[in-house]
């Protein structure tokens, strides 16, 4: 049998080049350019890795304006068979909810065996959206995955996952939803004749919320939380004296654990 | 099922509920606040007893009460001490089919009993667990869920104030939640500080206030198996009240750290790019994806002080930065700093603490 394998990707903007807004002392993201969330590559390689060893075919997906389509290109270029935009006024405002429903349904119309997606964003940073995904579709979850063992002998996947203190290897029954943990599953370099195609002759498939079938479940109405409001973080008052000496160190030490 | 068949089940169920509000639910229907207490062999993560502790605050303005819920196999004594910590009631759902932990049945089983029992508030800790399972609890009860929360409260009609840091760090956003129930949100460990048991309460109502739950999950509907779990190394850097922290311009050079660690009898931590490395363990991350950690002390050694980071230690009594460039960030979320490389630094260091020490003892 030949696995489908779906990686959910997200374009973000660049957390490095986000700056403050002189004039009102805010976070200015909009200037920043926008990039492939950076847990996304572990999830790609992640996927990558399954098919290196299992029959698959393996289709990168993202919610997004049209503009997102860069990040679809990346993900062609390292090596999936295909993408697949979603996009649709209609999903503004979505929060985690209706995200991980549109994302279920895209994987599910794709008949996806296994869901790879990256830890979390780092741009809104929930880790939600993944267990989202396996709750909507009622389908088995692998959260903080550091490694795979794909067995498609027994229709099953074996992960090991971080958990606090040490590790777990647990075996979910396909499909199942995979929550790379960040940094694990080093991104392979792209090819030169992949990025020539995924620049210059891929084009995603597109569809609508419609397509879906879920128009009436996005966006801002169907989203359960919202925003109340944001306040500017003021920095803890440290002393931030600088000393020259190491003993002068050692007896302010001293005096703190005194 | 499709999954948009299961958003229709959802909202079926809310239209059944007989609301006639915007979100289609009857707010006035859920009470309680709810605190997941999370048990791996026995052993109670210490976020559970920060959140028992939160809670209290809360259902003092609320009025209602605040209900601990166990999932496991043999709670008795982590039901107890639940009680001891204030809660006013315990669920338990003891059965062997919750431990070790598995996504599939932990929400399975903690979404029966939101179903059923209507809470209006539940906090989980932000652990793996805690976040690896919210969302199947949330997803299908259409709960609002706020995930890494540092700042919880209530407004005078119950409505959560759920508060987290968005943007790296930078910006606190509340989350609200006004149009469904449960208010559910993840929090993080070590941001509150858990409260003292109270030993010798009287408990003589205590079965009353213990309800066993019916256990809805059967190993045979579980589509999960746990195959090998290896768990070592538990320290519980939250609770450490001297840390020597790690970051990359230590460039794997572990011994004058530890070392120094010795000397002041501290934990040893890392930043997230030293965990990435692979020259500290996981569970003793510090910062936004990491732990929170509020020691009396934090030393931080060859960290460049990225806001990430900070988030995780702006809470410590006194910090003190290490580092060979003078214009790091860390220097300003120091107390004291020296300017100069760990590996020189940190055996002086610890050597002139030691004498120190020695001088306090000897007579």
């Amino acid at each position: 049998m030949t696995w489908t394998i779906v990686v959910g990707v997200k374009q973000v903007p660049d957390a490095k080049e986000v700056g403050i807004d002189p004039d009102t002392g805010r976070l200015d993201r909009a200037n920043a350019p926008a990039v492939m969330n950076p847990p996304d590559r572990h999830a790609l390689e992640a996927a990558l890795s399954i098919k290196d060893v299992v029959d698959a075919r393996v289709v990168a997906i993202t919610m997004g304006p049209p503009m997102a389509t860069p990040v679809l290109e990346e993900a062609v270029a390292m090596g999936c068979d295909d993408a697949v935009l979603i996009t649709d006024r209609a999903f503004a405002g979505s929060d985690t909810w209706p995200t991980s429903l549109t994302l279920a349904s895209a994987a599910d119309t794709l008949g996806a065996d296994v869901v790879v997606c990256g830890e979390e964003t780092t741009d809104s940073s929930t880790g939600q959206v993944p267990p989202g995904i396996a709750a909507h579709n009622g389908w088995a979850q692998l959260t903080y995955v550091e490694d795979l063992e794909p067995r498609p002998d027994e229709d099953r996947l074996v992960a090991v996952r971080d958990v606090e203190g040490g590790y777990e290897r647990v075996a979910a029954e396909l499909p199942v939803v995979v929550a790379v943990a960040y940094g694990e599953f080093d991104p392979r370099p792209a090819g030169l004749h992949r990025k020539l195609y995924a620049e210059n002759d891929f084009e995603p498939i597109e569809w609508t919320a419609a397509d879906l079938g879920i128009e009436d479940e996005v966006g801002l109405d169907v989203s359960p939380t919202s925003v109340g409001g944001m306040e500017t973080v003021d920095p803890v008052d440290r002393r931030g004296e600088v000393v020259d000496d190491v003993d002068e160190l050692a007896s302010r030490l001293a005096e703190v654990i005194a | 099922m499709s999954a948009s068949d299961d958003a229709n089940d959802t909202n079926d169920t809310n239209d059944t509920n007989g609301a006639d509000d915007a979100g289609g639910i009857d707010l006035e229907a859920y009470a309680d606040v709810w605190v997941f207490v999370e048990v791996h062999d026995g052993d109670v993560m210490a976020v559970s007893w920060e959140l028992l502790e939160e809670g209290k605050k809360l259902t003092a303005k609320t009025g209602e009460d605040l209900v601990a819920l166990v999932i496991g196999e043999d709670l008795d004594a982590v039901v107890r001490e639940a009680l001891e910590r204030g809660a006013d009631r315990v669920l338990v759902a003891d059965d062997p089919v919750f431990e070790p932990y598995r996504a599939d049945p932990y929400g399975a089983q903690f979404r029966a009993m939101v179903e059923e029992r209507k809470p209006s508030i539940v906090l989980i800790g932000g652990t793996h667990t805690g976040r690896d399972f919210a969302g199947r609890v949330a997803v299908p009860t259409h709960a609002g869920l706020t995930a890494d929360v540092t700042e919880i409260d209530v407004d005078d009609d119950g409505l959560l104030q759920a508060r987290r840091p968005a943007f790296g760090g930078d910006i606190l956003a509340t989350i609200l939640c006004e149009e469904h129930r449960p208010q559910m949100a993840t929090v993080r460990p070590g941001v509150f500080e858990p409260g003292e048991p109270d030993l010798d309460g009287d408990f003589a109502t205590v079965d009353e206030a213990i309800t066993a739950v019916d256990v809805v999950v059967d190993e045979s509907e579980t589509i999960s198996e746990v195959l090998e779990r290896n768990v070592g190394d538990t320290t519980d850097i939250t609770e450490a009240d001297r840390i020597v922290a790690v970051g990359a311009g230590i460039e794997g050079d572990l011994e004058p750290a530890i070392d120094l660690a010795e000397a002041l009898g501290a934990e040893l931590v890392a930043s997230r790019a030293a965990v990435d490395e692979g020259w500290v363990d996981g569970s003793r991350q510090v910062g936004q994806t990491g732990k929170t950690v509020r020691p009396e002390l934090y030393v931080a050694l060859g960290i460049s002080g990225a806001i990430q980071h900070v988030e995780g230690m702006n809470k410590s009594g006194t910090v003190i930065a290490i580092n060979t460039d003078p214009n790091a960030p860390i220097f300003e979320h120091a107390d004291y700093g020296i300017v100069g490389d760990f590996a020189d630094v940190c055996p002086r260091l610890a050597k002139s603490l030691r004498e120190r020490d020695l001088a306090e003892v000897m007579p």
